[in-house]
C-alpha cells in the first residue's frame, strides 16, 4: 500500500458516514463509498499531496452520487416496518431510544432537498468550513450558506416537536 | 442576523465579529436562546450520525482502497492484494508434532476427523490453527473452496467442498520458513496453488461476512 491508499484507509469511516446521509441503506451508502474510493484511485494522479484528502474524495463522491442518482431509480427513502423492527430489535431501553432520536434526526435530514441535505452534512456533520464545503460542492460560499440556512431552518422546524 | 448567528454557530466569524457578537448575545435573552436552539441541532446531527464512526469497516471497502490500482492491471490481482492485505501469517517455527494420519490425496475427499477437514470446516482466514487458512471463494461450478497451508502435511494447496466432504484438489510441497518476521500468506501460498485459484475462482473472493456465513451455513 502506498501513502494515499493509507490514508484512503483511514477515511473510510468518514465516508461511510457521509454516504450514509446520503443513502440511508447501509449497503447502497457502502456500494456508493466503493465506488468513490474506485474512482479516487483511479484519479489518483488529479489529487494534490499536502491538500485536503477528505476534500477531495467528499467530491468525487458527490458527484458519484449524482451519476448514480441520474442512473438508476433510487430505494425508497423511507424504511419498511420490518427493517425498522430490527433496527430497534434487541438493544435495551436505552440504546433504542437512542436509536429513535437517530431515526428522528435522518428523517427529517431525508426529507430535505438534495442539495440542502449536502450543505447540512459537509457542515454540521462533516464539520467542514464553509470554505471548504463549497470546494466539495462546486458552487459559491454564497450559494453554499443560503442552502445551509434554508436546511437548517427546516431542520430546527421539523425537530423542533421531537426534541428528545 | 440570522447569518450572523449561524456563522457564529459555525465558527466562522473572525475574532473582532466574534467578540462584537458575544457581547450582543450577553445582552439579549432572545438571541442567547437561538443560538442554544442552534447548538443543539448540530449536536443531534453530529450524535445521529457518529455511530457510523465506531462500525467495523467492511472488508471490501478497505480492499477497494487497496486493490483498485492492482485491479486495473489484471482482475485477478485484486484476490492477491487481498490477501496479502487481510492475512498475515505469523512465523512458524517448523516443530510440529507429526499426526498420526493419512497423507492428503489430492483428488479424493478428506476424511472428515482430519485437522485439514476440521480445519476447513471451521477455520476462518487467518484465524490461528495449526492448519492456516488463506483465501475463500466460490468456483466456477459453484463450490466453495478455500487456500490452506498446513505444516504438519507439509503441505499447502487448494481444496472444495463437495456435497459431503472436502476434496483437495491441488496440493503442493510446502512447509513453514522460519523467517524471523512475518510474512503475507499471499507470499507464502506457493505459485500451483495461486495458479489453481486463478483457474478456478468466479467472480471475487469472499469477504469476513460472506465467508463466516457460508461456513455457518456449512458450505452449501
Amino acid at each position: 500500500m502506498d501513502r494515499l491508499e493509507r490514508e484512503i484507509v483511514d477515511l473510510l469511516p468518514r465516508l461511510r458516514r457521509l454516504a450514509r446521509v446520503l443513502a440511508r441503506d447501509v449497503a447502497d451508502a457502502d456500494d456508493l463509498v466503493q465506488l468513490t474510493v474506485e474512482r479516487a484511485l483511479l484519479r489518483r494522479g488529479q489529487w494534490r499531496p499536502g491538500t485536503r484528502l477528505h476534500s477531495w474524495m467528499f467530491r468525487i463522491m458527490k458527484n458519484a452520487w449524482i451519476d448514480e442518482a441520474r442512473a438508476r431509480s433510487r430505494r425508497a427513502a423511507i424504511l419498511s416496518p420490518e427493517e425498522e423492527a430490527q433496527h430497534i430489535g434487541s438493544d435495551g431501553a436505552a440504546a433504542m431510544e437512542e436509536r429513535l432520536e437517530a431515526r428522528a434526526v435522518e428523517d427529517a435530514m431525508a426529507r430535505l432537498p438534495e442539495d440542502q441535505r449536502l450543505a447540512v452534512a459537509l457542515v454540521l456533520v462533516e464539520g467542514l468550513s464553509y470554505k471548504e464545503a463549497a470546494e466539495v460542492l462546486e458552487v459559491p460560499q454564497g450559494t453554499l450558506t443560503s442552502r445551509l440556512g434554508r436546511g437548517r431552518a427546516a431542520l430546527l422546524a421539523d425537530l423542533q416537536e421531537t426534541t428528545a | 442576523m440570522t447569518d450572523r448567528l449561524t456563522a457564529y454557530v459555525d465558527g466562522e466569524l473572525d475574532a473582532d465579529a466574534r467578540r462584537a457578537f458575544e457581547a450582543e448575545l450577553a445582552a439579549d435573552p432572545g438571541l442567547a436562546a437561538q443560538v442554544a436552539a442552534h447548538r443543539t441541532l448540530r449536536t443531534r446531527l453530529s450524535a445521529a450520525y457518529r455511530p457510523v464512526l465506531e462500525e467495523a469497516v467492511p472488508m471490501r471497502l478497505e480492499l477497494s482502497a487497496r486493490a483498485a490500482n492492482d485491479r486495473a492491471r489484471s482482475p485477478r490481482a485484486a484476490v492477491w492484494a487481498a490477501m496479502a492485505a487481510s492475512l498475515v501469517v505469523g512465523v512458524l517455527a517448523g516443530r510440529f508434532a507429526l499426526a498420526p494420519e493419512p497423507p492428503v490425496a489430492v483428488g479424493a475427499d478428506l476424511p472428515a476427523r482430519t485437522e485439514l477437514a476440521r480445519a476447513l470446516d471451521r477455520q476462518l482466514a487467518a484465524e490461528p490453527g495449526v492448519v492456516r487458512i488463506g483465501l475463500t471463494f466460490r468456483d466456477t461450478q459453484g463450490r466453495y473452496c478455500r487456500t490452506f497451508q498446513s505444516p504438519a502435511d507439509r503441505l499447502a494447496g487448494l481444496a472444495c467442498r463437495g456435497p459431503e466432504r472436502w476434496r483437495v484438489v491441488t496440493a503442493t510441497a510446502w512447509s513453514p520458513t522460519a523467517e524471523p518476521e512475518y510474512r503475507t500468506a499471499a507470499s507464502a501460498t506457493p505459485p500451483e496453488v495461486l495458479a489453481a485459484v486463478d483457474r478456478a475462482l468466479a467472480g471475487e473472493a469472499l469477504d469476513r461476512r460472506q465467508e463466516t456465513a457460508a461456513r455457518d451455513a456449512g458450505w452449501r
